[in-house]
């Protein structure tokens, strides 16, 4: 979980407690707690027990959990551990762990975790902690000069193509799968993702994708509706479902007032962003390029040829044209921090898609003044879908097509392969992965300041986490926009092959000048064709090919 | 000294018997001054043939055994042979071995001048280390197709990276970019010449304004993108939009068309900058002799007059220098723009050196990335050596 979401949500229940108990129960509350966590819980299946209370560790109003809470956070969680190591059995093996150490969390949160781990095995971690803003340099610099140097690492899925391609990681021994039970893990997350060529290397211990943000006060304005009806607007004044309706929406507001308040329709970013930038034009355009019967969307998976410069992609970049002069005026030069930080949560704009940190934001975030205002879905359809087989736009029975951008699917642990060789190590380093990867520790990530998003569908039991003291309404619709996005059937799957933030940075620069007006749609279309196509061609097609296709599970 | 001196002079010509006999008289004499330094030192020529071949057959067998190392690792890594290191770093040992045997050689070979080659040594061996051979190694990976997710790993591919570059629109326009950056220099230095005249003059709170003027440039440029790119010409809430709107910019998007985000970037990073200018101007207009600004007043010069006949004929070594820094320094400028604009909109404010590094990070595409670098090198060494020429014909022929 987002150390904002948690915040917001523990103002939330403490305010609730100090109303309904007041000091008195606080003091016993307190009291009960030195008694042992037992007494609180309820009379239950002993796996709900463990869950209950390692959701009470430090327990929601206590602040920020410390070392020692992970800890014991760890230590009550080792359960699964013991069932497949005896205790001891890993003494003298020594492991180097990579990861992150962003905000204090990842790798700190590890560290304690851990800890009980290595009293009871018996093992040593060693520990490598990166920046976010290092860490895909040393990665990349580790692989291309053959200096890895750690034994387990925490590293995003999209770079599954760099690692697990190439054949550094080791394949994951069936006794993990078990361990972590990855049947609980959300659609989405299941293989392909975590896999190559049908052997599973990603331990999951996060979940990412693109939601819907959008003003709930805007689209119930009367005044609006009442200006959208006189205008000509298309059916009833509301939320957009459809990215066209999002067009005629984004162009009806320009120059409209909401409370005395200049209001806009959709954000785009069009200013480019380390490469991130292009899943937000993806988010425009899955819906018209991801068709229900196809797995690809990005690139042909028999030629790699991109599919990026084809009818739908082109819409998806006039749309942004057409759109940006009904946006802000300097919205050529916002990237996506701009549209969801400065903007959105600052009241400009009314639409715009992110990732969860937007719901986790409204909220807490100090410069947010729509914290009640706010409501989330899956991102827009389209009423029609481009079908690459027959070069036909489809309109589906069904209706309009949704396509939900399961942009960068989050972290996940990895062992290397480097530990292969030796099989004390290698189980050593698998039961650490698997540990963390737990089904009742990743409760306790996802409820807690963690870095990382519930990822399984046993995290969106929403009593679990009323009974934790969690606001039920705001959860709710938070969590439901994230697993509908997760759990759909057409979800626009990121392409885990090598280099794919070259390919999205190659794509960024090229876009600026097209937003910028130096070319047609087509025209920056087909210069982003052609720069991937020489991309592909560096890095080497046929494999680039066989990649893609497992990636998607071809 | 003198003793040994002499008959040193006198060894040079006489045969080496008598130079050693000699030398070990001397020795034996205890002639030797006891501030000599350093003590044991002796001569080239009066060293003995065995020691000189000892020092070159040392030399010799560690430069072959370097060279084996090299050429054994080259084959091993070329998949030539099957013997070899796992990583190059047994190389750098066999370099620093070298080093070693070298230095010893030296003094083996040259005495007393050897001893005072060990001065130089270290310095130079580091440099070749750290600056000559990652040069040249750099010239090499510009020839070569090299991105960070290629399967086969590098690839020598000649000039493949320089055609491209040729045909790269975007490197082309980071380029006439960087000219119109140089060119705004000169508007800087009109600036910084006014304050430096200003903070020159018998104001109040001199040495405060002095000060005051110095602190931009003691700001990261990070930070000045973040607090005034970022924050205070923020479009929605920045006080300099805010007040640009006041002042009837209905619009005021600093960052939106080329040439208006252009003309920020140039102020950002003069704003940091022109106090370094300014410094070094007023270190120029102090260090001016009062005497030929009084001569002037004495013959009835007028203000205008004293500036253009006077003092900025006596300061143009000074501008030039600070120019000349400033321009070099402009050559590099990346950061603001990374932070603020990332090169955009479209493009219009990218540096060579944003756009390299967006080529090199972000797209992790080494060979081409260093070969841009590289063209970029060639292209300031050259510039700056004709602005040098340039400067010094300039103010040779104004004065």
């Amino acid at each position: 979980m987002k150390v904002s979401l948690y915040n917001q949500l523990v103002r939330a229940g403490a305010t609730r407690r100090d109303v309904l108990k007041g000091a008195a129960s606080m003091a016993a509350l307190a009291a009960a707690s030195s008694a042992g966590l037992g007494a609180l819980t309820r009379p239950a299946a002993a796996a709900d027990d463990l869950r209950a209370q390692i959701l009470q560790i430090p327990g929601v109003g206590k602040g920020q959990p410390t070392d020692a809470d992970f800890q014991q956070v760890g230590e009550l969680c080792l359960g699964a551990t013991k069932a497949n190591v005896k205790e001891g059995e890993f003494a003298g093996v020594e492991l180097t762990f990579m990861g992150l150490n962003n905000q204090n969390l990842h790798n700190v949160l590890f560290r304690g975790f851990l800890k009980p781990w290595e009293t009871y095995t018996g093992a040593k971690i060693n520990w490598i902690d990166l920046a976010q803003a290092d860490y895909n340099a040393r990665l990349q610099q580790s692989i291309a000069t053959g200096t890895v140097d750690f034994d387990i690492i925490e590293m995003g899925a999209p770079f599954e193509g760099d690692v697990c391609g190439k054949g550094l990681t080791s394949e994951m021994p069936d006794w993990v799968k078990d361990q972590i039970d990855m049947k609980d893990v959300v659609a989405y997350l299941q293989p392909p993702v975590g896999t190559w060529d049908g052997k599973q290397y990603r331990v999951t211990v996060d979940g990412d994708a693109h939601n819907f943000n959008y003003r709930t006060d805007v689209f119930a304005d009367a005044d609006l509706a009442k200006a959208w009806k006189d205008g000509g607007g298309e059916g009833e004044w509301g939320v957009p479902k459809t990215w066209q309706q999002v067009q005629a929406v984004t162009k009806f507001l320009k120059g409209k007032q909401v409370n005395g308040q200049d209001v806009f329709g959709y954000l785009d970013a069009p200013k480019p962003w380390g490469g991130f930038g292009f899943y937000f034009l993806g988010s425009r355009a899955s819906a018209y390029a991801k068709h229900p019967d196809d797995k690809a969307w990005l690139f042909d998976a028999d030629t790699m040829k991109p599919r990026v410069n084809n009818p739908a992609w082109v819409r998806a970049i006039q749309d942004v044209i057409d759109a940006l002069p009904s946006e802000p005026a300097d919205q050529i030069n916002a990237d996506p921090n701009t549209t969801a930080f400065q903007q959105f949560l600052a009241g400009t704009g009314s639409m715009v898609t992110w990732w969860g940190d937007v719901g986790s934001n409204v909220k807490t975030n100090d410069s947010s003044v729509v914290g009640d205002i706010t409501g989330f879905s899956i991102l827009p359809g389209s009423d029609d879908v481009y079908n690459s087989k027959t070069g036909q736009w489809d309109k589906l029975a069904s209706g309009p097509n949704h396509a939900p951008n399961c942009a960068y699917l989050g972290w996940g642990v990895y062992v290397m392969a480097r530990v292969d060789g030796d099989e004390k190590k290698k189980k050593a380093a698998w039961s650490a992965a698997a540990h963390l990867g737990g089904k009742d520790l990743s409760l306790w990530c996802a409820a807690y300041p963690s870095g990382f998003q519930p990822y399984r569908n046993s995290h969106f039991n929403i009593p679990e986490w009323v009974a934790a003291g969690y606001d039920e309404a705001f959860i709710t619709s938070y969590l439901k926009s994230e697993a509908d996005s997760y759990n759909h059937p057409n979800a626009a799957i990121e392409p885990r092959i090598p280099g794919i933030f070259q390919y999205y940075s190659a794509a960024e620069d090229i876009l600026a000048n097209t937003f910028a007006g130096k070319m047609k749609a087509q025209e920056g279309a087909d210069a982003i064709a052609a720069a991937w196509e020489k991309l592909t061609d560096q890095i080497g097609r046929d494999n680039q090919i066989k990649l893609y296709k497992a990636s998607l599970g071809m | 000294m003198t003793d040994l001196a002499s008959t040193g002079s006198a060894g040079h010509r006489a045969s080496c018997e008598r130079a050693r006999r000699v030398a070990d008289r001397t020795l034996a004499d205890q002639t030797l001054s006891t501030s000599e330094w350093p003590a044991g030192a002796v001569p080239s020529d009066l060293i003995p043939r065995s020691r000189k071949r000892l020092g070159w057959a040392l030399m010799a067998a560690a430069t072959l055994g370097l060279l084996a190392v090299i050429a054994l690792q080259i084959l091993y890594k070329s998949d030539v042979d099957t013997i070899g290191f796992e990583t190059w770093r047994p190389v750098v040992y066999a370099y620093v071995l070298w080093g070693v045997a070298l230095g010893i050689g030296q003094v083996l070979t040259r005495g007393e001048d050897g001893q005072r080659a060990l001065f130089l040594l270290p310095a130079l061996l580091f440099t070749i280390a750290m600056v000559i051979f990652p040069t040249l190694f750099g010239f090499y990976i510009a020839l070569t197709d090299w991105n960070l997710s290629s399967f086969s790993g590098r690839q020598f591919n000649g000039l493949d990276n320089f055609w491209q570059m040729l045909n790269d629109a975007y490197y082309r326009n980071a380029l006439f970019n960087m000219v119109l950056y140089v060119l705004a220099v000169f508007v800087e230095y009109v600036i910084a010449f006014g304050l430096a005249l200003l903070l020159n003059a018998q104001i109040r709170a001199r040495k405060f304004f002095r000060v005051v003027f110095l602190m931009p440039l003691m700001l990261s440029p990070v930070a000045v993108s973040w607090m005034i790119g970022k924050s205070l010409m923020e479009y929605r809430f920045g006080p300099a939009a805010t007040l640009a709107r006041h002042l009837g910019w209905e619009n005021p998007a600093f960052f939106s068309n080329p040439i208006t985000a252009r003309i920020s970037i140039m102020v950002l990073d003069a704003w940091t900058f022109i106090p370094f200018m300014m410094i070094m101007l007023l270190a120029g207009l102090q260090a001016m002799s009062r005497e030929v600004l009084e001569a002037a007043r004495v013959d009835g010069a007028t203000a205008w007059q004293t500036f253009w006949q006077v003092t900025f004929p006596l300061m143009l070594p000074v501008s030039v220098t600070a120019v000349i820094l400033r321009i070099i320094f402009k050559l590099k400028l990346a950061d603001i723009i990374i932070t603020v604009t990332s090169g955009g909109p479209g493009g219009a404010t990218d540096s060579v050196s944003s756009f390299i590094y967006r080529e090199y990070r972000d797209r992790s595409n080494v060979g081409y990335g260093t070969m841009l670098a590289m063209a970029y090198l060639i292209i300031i060494i050259v510039f700056v050596t004709w602005l040098l020429k340039f400067a010094s014909r300039f103010v040779r022929n104004v004065n």
